[in-house]
């Protein structure tokens, strides 16, 4: 009896440790975030001058978790006739040819920075942060009881010049803003 | 039975084998898979991975633990009072089928009475004797999302009979439970099986409606008087509107549950409730609550020949106010209790009928000293129909000298009110003689605790968090009784008992892996209890309860992969003095396996390594012990399935 307590314990508990290498955290909040900022890009219409890019870029400040995620998700997938593709941003050097970027908590601070600048080139600011809505992101991630669910506010999206489909409105969990 | 040599290999494999699952399913949680879902299935999707982020510091100057909804299914448990044993500052010792004591802080037995136990604002306590008849009370617990369990007093807005501690169950807001659930499952000695819809209601509405049956076949213990078979049937519904500023919620309950004792005839409970709460935000950030509800309870019990029909009709309003850095909280209510015994050969209450009315104030002040301190102080009034106004205070302090540290300490002076047990009981040969053993308790007064309690929450990185508290109550005034002296005087309760209870308690988290998570709960506590001078109670101490001195538990979660989870519970508890009950070590295990998004099949084992131990012996009438139940090691098999 001893021993099957023994041997059992000593599996349940170190077994984890063994099979590290291959981990998967399971479905996080990092993974669903990536999975939705992919999904947005079907609902978007951009202003011309970043329709005329050749792919859809989707920036991501302040989180490699997220970055990652979608650099697992992107290849091969299109939106039309263009690729997607992904890449973490120095918040000093964010790039000319955003369609879609993704600002991290951490990084939330800066979105007062920021926003003017973005919202002058058609860029569809995301967060995940209280208030942000207010400051100029166009979706905002809220967790609601273990799920991932976002905020739109339609006065940042018409000052980015950025159409939203009502598909994508009738899914939010909130507009902000209805005319 | 089960052949033990097998379970741990059986185990490990399907834990590594997890892999496995996941080429043979239909791909779920990786990435690419939920790529084919819609946004609306998206955004129902619940992060089921043992998550990395750290629950924030709660500010909470107060020993609260949290089970969350996640600790509670990964627990693989099928009732309230099982879900209680994932809080380390609890005591929960089973009885039998349906019979537990639970406390916190010592004081346990199945009549257990410094406790205050909440279901969304509904306390589920009974003015019979100022407990929890746990085979009457039950949620689903698929949609809990959370339980607070706070030791201690926990502060003004809790009222008498928070002595102990608060029990706060909180169930999900029905726009988070949308869609069909149903989770069906068997073992032995388990049967349980709970259905759920919830749907839109209008704009701003949503309703859901639930049913749950529950069996427990107790076919391999003898029938000992908490062994038997028992089957509880429950359900429910619940709307929520959300109206801008505006917050409604109607909410109502009603279950029947009856036991098979051959012998003596079965016990049989039923019930309802029906709830209604307005929450309204101002905009100068005030806030306002109102509540009332109505709860009918029936209780018919051959064994102590006893029955009792109890409606309670309540309502109150809270009422919060931010001032600058500071805030004030104040509340009133009010309670009705109808009451309506029906006496037995040897039981009766006197009076049969009795109408009991609380009222009740409190006022809370939150002083915000400086940057890092914040005083809270407050006190309660209530007024009950035995003992008139009783006043609790309370005092407590929070210093944050960091963003991830918090100690705190309290003082504060609570009170146990007279219930119908402390001053109507009687014991006698009816109808001639209804007093002839116990004569009731005409001068019983409240039980009056005065508590200081210091405590340290910290975070000190992002993996890891723990919680220590210290705690001493000081008891005076404790129920008692008096030797009979026959046919001249009977018994009658009284209050001659005072007494310390001080210990501490605490819990720890700590995120080893992105996947691994460990959490550990200890709790260690002495009593001490005297009689005072000139009472001649002949049973002294036992009566008030039976504590261990110390009991601690392990958990383990590990997300195999995607699709399998798999838990691991160790806990212990000590010796029970008086009746004395050995110590025991059990270990439950639960694995879990999700070969779709909307499915999760899983097995859970009770006291895997145990095929049964006593975990409480009860003192029956006369001072002896009754025999006690063993409570034996349960397996169960469960399919949870989300539509």
């Amino acid at each position: 009896m001893r021993k099957s307590i023994a041997l059992f314990l000593f599996f349940a508990l170190l077994s984890p440790v063994w099979a590290q290498g291959a981990d998967d955290p399971g479905l996080t909040e990092s993974r669903l975030k990536a999975v939705f900022l992919y999904k947005f890009t079907g609902f978007i219409d951009w202003p011309d001058t970043l329709k005329a890019q050749p792919s859809i870029n989707i920036g991501v400040l302040g989180s490699e978790a997220v970055a990652n995620e979608l650099a697992q998700i992107l290849p091969g997938r299109t939106v039309g006739s263009r690729p997607i593709t992904v890449r973490s941003v120095d918040a000093r050097d964010i790039g000319a040819d955003l369609h879609i970027l993704f600002i991290a908590k951490g990084e939330s601070w800066r979105l007062t920075q920021l926003a003017q600048s973005l919202q002058a080139r058609g860029v569809l600011i995301t967060t995940e942060s209280d208030g942000a809505l207010n400051q100029g992101s166009v979706i905002n991630f809220v967790i609601f009881e273990r799920r991932v669910k976002f905020d739109i506010s339609l006065e940042s999206a018409e000052k980015s010049h950025i159409k939203l489909s009502s598909r994508l409105l009738d899914v939010a969990n909130k507009v902000i803003g209805a005319p | 039975m089960i052949r033990l040599g097998i379970v741990p290999a059986t185990v490990c494999v399907l834990a590594f084998s997890g892999g496995v699952f996941a080429a043979t399913g239909i791909p779920a949680a990786d990435a690419v898979g939920l790529v084919d879902l819609t946004l609306e299935q998206l955004g129902n999707l619940e992060i089921t991975s043992v998550s990395r982020q750290p629950e924030r510091l709660g500010d909470a100057p107060a020993a609260i633990y949290v089970i969350t909804n996640d600790d509670i299914r990964r627990a693989g448990v099928n009732t309230l009072p099982e879900a209680l044993r994932l809080a380390p500052n609890l005591q929960v010792a089973r009885l039998g089928s349906a019979s537990y004591a639970i406390s916190s802080r010592g004081f346990n037995n199945a009549l257990g009475n410094k406790l205050l136990v909440l279901i969304d604002g509904r306390t589920v306590y009974t003015p019979l004797y100022s407990g929890v008849f746990w085979d009457q009370q039950d949620v689903m617990l698929e949609d809990v999302e959370r339980i607070e369990v706070i030791s201690g007093p926990g502060g003004t807005t809790w009222g008498t009979n928070a002595v102990n501690g608060v029990i706060n169950v909180i169930t999900r807001s029905a726009s988070a439970t949308q869609g069909a659930l149903v989770s069906v499952g068997g073992g032995d000695p388990e049967v349980a099986g709970t259905f759920r819809y919830g749907g839109a209601l209008g704009a701003s509405g949503h309703y859901r409606v639930y049913g749950k049956q529950y069996q427990y076949n107790d076919t391999h213990s003898s029938k000992t008087l908490q062994g038997y078979d028992w089957q509880r049937g429950q359900g429910g519904f619940r709307i929520d509107w959300d109206a801008g500023a505006d917050d409604f919620t109607v909410q109502g309950d009603f279950y029947e549950g009856k036991s098979e004792e051959f012998a003596t005839g079965n016990r049989r409970v039923s019930g309802m409730n029906f709830l209604t709460r307005w929450d309204r935000v101002f905009d100068n950030g005030q806030n306002l609550r109102i509540q009332a509800y109505y709860d009918h309870t029936e209780r018919e019990d051959p064994l102590l020949d006893f029955s009792d029909v109890m409606d309670i009709f309540d309502i109150e309003m809270q009422h919060g106010i931010p001032i600058g850095r500071h805030g004030l909280l104040w509340g009133a209510g009010y309670r009705l209790a109808k009451d309506d015994t029906d006496p037995g050969f040897l039981v009766s209450f006197i009076p049969e009928e009795r109408n009991l009315h609380w009222l009740t104030a409190f006022i809370q002040a939150q002083i915000s000293l400086s940057e890092e301190v914040e005083l809270t102080a407050g006190t309660r009034f209530e007024r009950n129909d035995y003992t008139g106004w009783e006043i609790l205070p309370s005092v407590r302090l929070a210093w944050k000298p960091s963003e991830s540290q918090l100690l705190w300490a309290a003082i504060s002076r609570t009170v146990r009110a007279p219930s119908r047990i402390d001053r109507d009981f009687h014991l006698g040969i009816l109808p001639a003689f209804p007093s002839l053993f116990i004569a009731g308790g005409p001068d019983f007064r409240s039980e009056v605790a005065v508590v200081n309690e210091l405590g340290y929450r910290a975070q000190p990185n992002k993996d890891f968090s723990f919680s220590v508290t210290a705690f001493h109550h000081d008891y005076e005034y404790l129920r008692s009784g008096h030797v009979p002296i026959p046919f001249v005087q009977p018994a009658f309760v009284d209050n001659q008992m005072q007494g310390t209870v001080y210990g501490i308690e605490a819990w720890a988290a700590y995120q080893a892996t992105p996947s691994w998570r460990l959490s550990a709960g200890l709790s260690w506590m002495k009593e001490d209890f005297s009689l005072d001078p000139g009472s001649d109670d002949p049973d002294g101490a036992q009566d008030l309860g039976n504590n261990p001195m110390q009991q601690w538990m392990l958990r383990s979660s590990w997300q195999v992969s995607d699709q399998c989870q798999f838990d691991v519970i160790v806990r212990h508890v000590g010796e029970l003095p008086d009746p004395k009950v050995d110590s025991y070590t059990a270990v439950d295990a639960r694995i879990a396996w999700t070969p779709r998004h909307d499915l999760e099949i899983s097995l859970t084992a009770q006291n895997l390594f145990d095929p049964g131990h006593v975990e409480f012996a009860e003192v029956g009438a006369g001072g002896s012990v009754v025999p006690p139940t063993e409570i034996e090691r349960s397996i169960f098999l469960k399919l949870l399935w989300h539509m």
